[in-house]
């Protein structure tokens, strides 16, 4: 009757859990100027926890938890290691930003690995009820977080769209996971996936739509976006960052589990779906960043454009080989989104200390007077655009290689519509650069290079190798990729 | 008069005690308390403030007690199923639920500590 | 065992739930609607684990609860907040932001 408890399998979730315990209690004793301290106990219980993950992989083999439910094996471990590490570089980048004479840093960090403990179970969840509750567990802290600037508006607004969008998605989601109860008659991805392989009814297909629109809301998939851009400009800078990497992957892990584990023998529950979500997503997404004035905004479409590039291997999945490659393809380009991300959003902090704007023209000049900036912030944005030799062009190589091999018109359809796209895409990274370099600054601005705190600059470091080490290197991540689709 | 019939005879033994018992005690205390009628006393009780008339919006005070009880009051759905099958689930689920009262029963600390539930 | 009409009961309330969402304009009635929602989806794995004789869907429905609990009360936290800046609870207040 006992459940078989495996303490070394669910060591990095126990690390996490102990750490917003002693933040809790840890807030309670520090006087007002002792706060920074909260968030030191916090980077060191990420970093703990990255060990049991290490010991894991070199371990290597599949366990098992809970009838299968909990299963930690090189996917799981592949995902739950990109989880800690963005924990740790966007509490890099929310130092100084929280860190100014902020009452709530021990909140922020509690809220902020919470939300990483649902991170961390959702790697690991076959089941839909653990995934649902890693759902909400990752979502609901960042419901609080996006508002967290509480006498701005603005923030409030940013939080109560981010909030009745996600409360509305998951009663969607949780609609469609009920039908798929019910036709299955389990939770457990494996039996869901042994019954849909038989089980011909068209209540089916309305399940799995249903199921996936919720996780579509979550990804910002068009046509279920439109909370994305606003919540992003309003949510304080680093929140934004945390939520278009961390988060939104944590729904994409969701939705592979789902698919592949589950859905994954009938195809029709999950491909049209997936299809028009991708389609949607790269054109709305590239057409509608081009226009965009406020930087964040822009890399809000930018996000769900790049959603969209994630979501084409999805869509081609279940034709021809293209399982494996497509499996590939989404981990490895959600581990480069997350480090080209995090980097851009670095860079956006670190520029907006001082302009006090999110505007595209406050960069106007940037490479005369913080060459190292602008620098690092081109690489970023040439990597989003898919540039070679920046990790960017990686990520997309492996999408285009999964449509190819699924080698059907539907695939051969999205990956032009990709391609095209793409190029769309590279104009208006491209304008941030040209601003950037062949722009002056405007009149009266302050010119004295840039003065970055140290964390800042070790999250762009942090980003920035990894952007080159995999753009150059590519078997890096390749071997992420394959010891993920193997397990 | 059959044993059935007389374990109900229990029953309306119990409910005549209690009815007697609730009966005497108010009219008890209606004999022996004074009695003196004042308009005031016959106004809505509002919290003891005044009443403003209408639905007025209630204090967004009781909020914060209404989640606090909230929180409590739902988590126990996981405590009943846990309580009827303690017995076969043995120490290991005893551990598993002192750990989860544990975290539980931080959010209260932390109210505490962060001062909610002083009455300010 | 009546499987139909409970899963209709659920439709019709998920559907109520989902027009309170879009139409309701008071952010403590959009609150309410979406507990509606969640409620359909209960009404839903309780037939079908009542139907099936398989408990996972009661199990479902006690998480459903918990958790629709807490997203309850950080809404409501959240509408609070923005009636204390705005001093109205009408979401069509909330449009600083243009998506």
């Amino acid at each position: 009757m006992n459940p078989g408890w495996d303490f070394h399998a669910i060591a990095p979730v126990i690390i996490i859990t102990a750490t917003i315990v002693a933040v809790l209690i840890a807030d309670f004793f520090f006087e007002y100027r002792g706060r920074f301290r909260t968030q030191q106990i916090a980077s060191l219980g990420v970093l703990a926890a990255m060990i049991p993950i290490i010991t894991l992989a070199v371990d290597g083999g599949t366990r098992e938890m809970f009838n299968g439910g909990f299963v930690v094996d090189p996917y799981s471990l592949v995902f739950q290691g990109f989880f800690l590490a963005a924990a740790y570089i966007s509490m890099l980048l929310s130092v100084d930003y929280i860190g100014d004479g902020d009452y709530y840093q021990g909140e922020f960090y509690v809220l902020l690995l919470t939300s990483v403990l649902g991170m961390l179970v959702m790697s690991s969840a076959r089941d839909l009820i653990s995934i649902f509750v890693a759902l909400e567990t990752i979502s609901i802290p960042t419901f609080v977080l996006a508002g967290w600037r509480k006498h701005d508006p603005k923030s409030n607004e940013a939080a109560i769209k981010y909030y009745l969008i996600g409360v509305m998605s998951s009663a969607v989601m949780l609609y469609g996971m009920s039908l798929v109860f019910g036709l299955t008659g389990s939770t457990l991805l494996s039996e869901i996936a042994d019954k849909v392989r038989t089980l011909d009814s068209p209540l089916l297909i309305v399940a799995g739509f249903l199921t996936i629109a919720g996780f579509a809301f979550k990804v910002s998939a068009v046509p279920f976006h439109f909370w994305a851009p606003d919540t992003y400009e309003g949510a304080p800078t680093p929140v934004t960052a945390f939520l278009s990497v961390a988060s939104k992957v944590g729904g994409f892990v969701a939705l592979l589990s789902v698919v592949w584990f589950g859905f994954s023998p009938n195809s029709a529950m999950f491909q049209p779906v997936l299809w028009g979500l991708a389609a949607a997503s790269l054109i709305l997404g590239n057409l509608v960043a081009l226009r965009q004035t406020n930087i964040v905004r822009m890399l809000a479409y930018s996000s769900i454009a790049q959603g969209g590039f994630i979501l084409v291997p999805f869509a081609v999945a279940s034709d021809g080989g293209a399982w494996t490659s497509s499996i590939q393809s989404v981990v490895i380009y959600t581990l480069i989104y997350g480090a080209m991300n995090l980097g851009a959003f670095a860079i956006v902090i670190a520029l907006a200390r001082r302009t006090r704007s999110a505007e595209i023209t406050s960069f106007a000049g940037l490479g005369q007077y913080a060459p190292g900036m602008a620098i690092v912030m081109s690489m970023f944005l040439f990597s989003l655009a898919g540039v070679p030799p920046f990790a960017g062009w990686f990520a997309k190589f492996t999408m285009f290689r999964a449509a190819l091999d699924a080698n059907t018109p539907a695939a051969t359809v999205l990956a032009a519509l990709a391609a095209v796209s793409s190029v769309i895409a590279f104009f208006y990274y491209a304008r941030v650069a040209r601003e950037m370099w062949f722009h002056q600054p405007p009149e009266g601005a302050d010119v004295h290079p840039i003065r970055t705190p140290v964390a800042l600059n070790a999250a762009v470091v942090i980003c920035a190798a990894i952007v080159i080490a995999v753009g150059v290197y590519p078997q890096l991540f390749a071997r992420l990729g394959d010891l993920a689709a193997g397990g | 008069m059959t044993d059935y019939y007389r374990e109900y005879l229990a029953v309306a033994v119990l409910i005549g005690a209690g009815l007697a018992m609730v009966g005497g005690m108010l009219g008890l205390g209606k004999l022996i308390r004074p009695t003196r009628p004042q308009p005031q006393k016959y106004v809505t009780y509002e919290a003891g403030s005044d009443p403003v008339g209408g639905w007025g919006q209630s204090n967004v005070r009781y909020y914060v007690y209404a989640l606090l009880f909230v929180m409590f009051d739902v988590e126990a759905v996981f405590i009943f199923p846990w309580a009827v099958r303690l017995e076969t689930l043995g120490v290991q689920s005893l551990i598993s639920m002192i750990v989860f009262i544990v975290i539980l029963a931080l959010g209260l600390v932390y109210a505490w500590r962060k001062g909610v539930l002083r009455w300010a | 065992m009546i499987l139909n009409q409970f899963l209709i009961l659920a439709a019709v309330l998920f559907c109520i739930g989902v027009y309170g969402v879009l139409a309701r304009r008071n952010g403590v009635l959009v609150l309410m609607s979406v507990e509606l929602m969640l409620n359909a989806v209960n009404i839903n794995l309780i037939a079908f684990s009542a139907y099936l004789r398989e408990t996972a869907g009661e199990v479902f429905a006690l998480f459903v609860i918990t958790i629709a609990a807490a997203e309850v009360g950080v809404g409501l936290a959240i509408v609070l907040l923005i009636y204390r800046n705005l001093h109205s609870p009408d979401l069509d207040h909330v449009e600083q932001l243009k998506g």
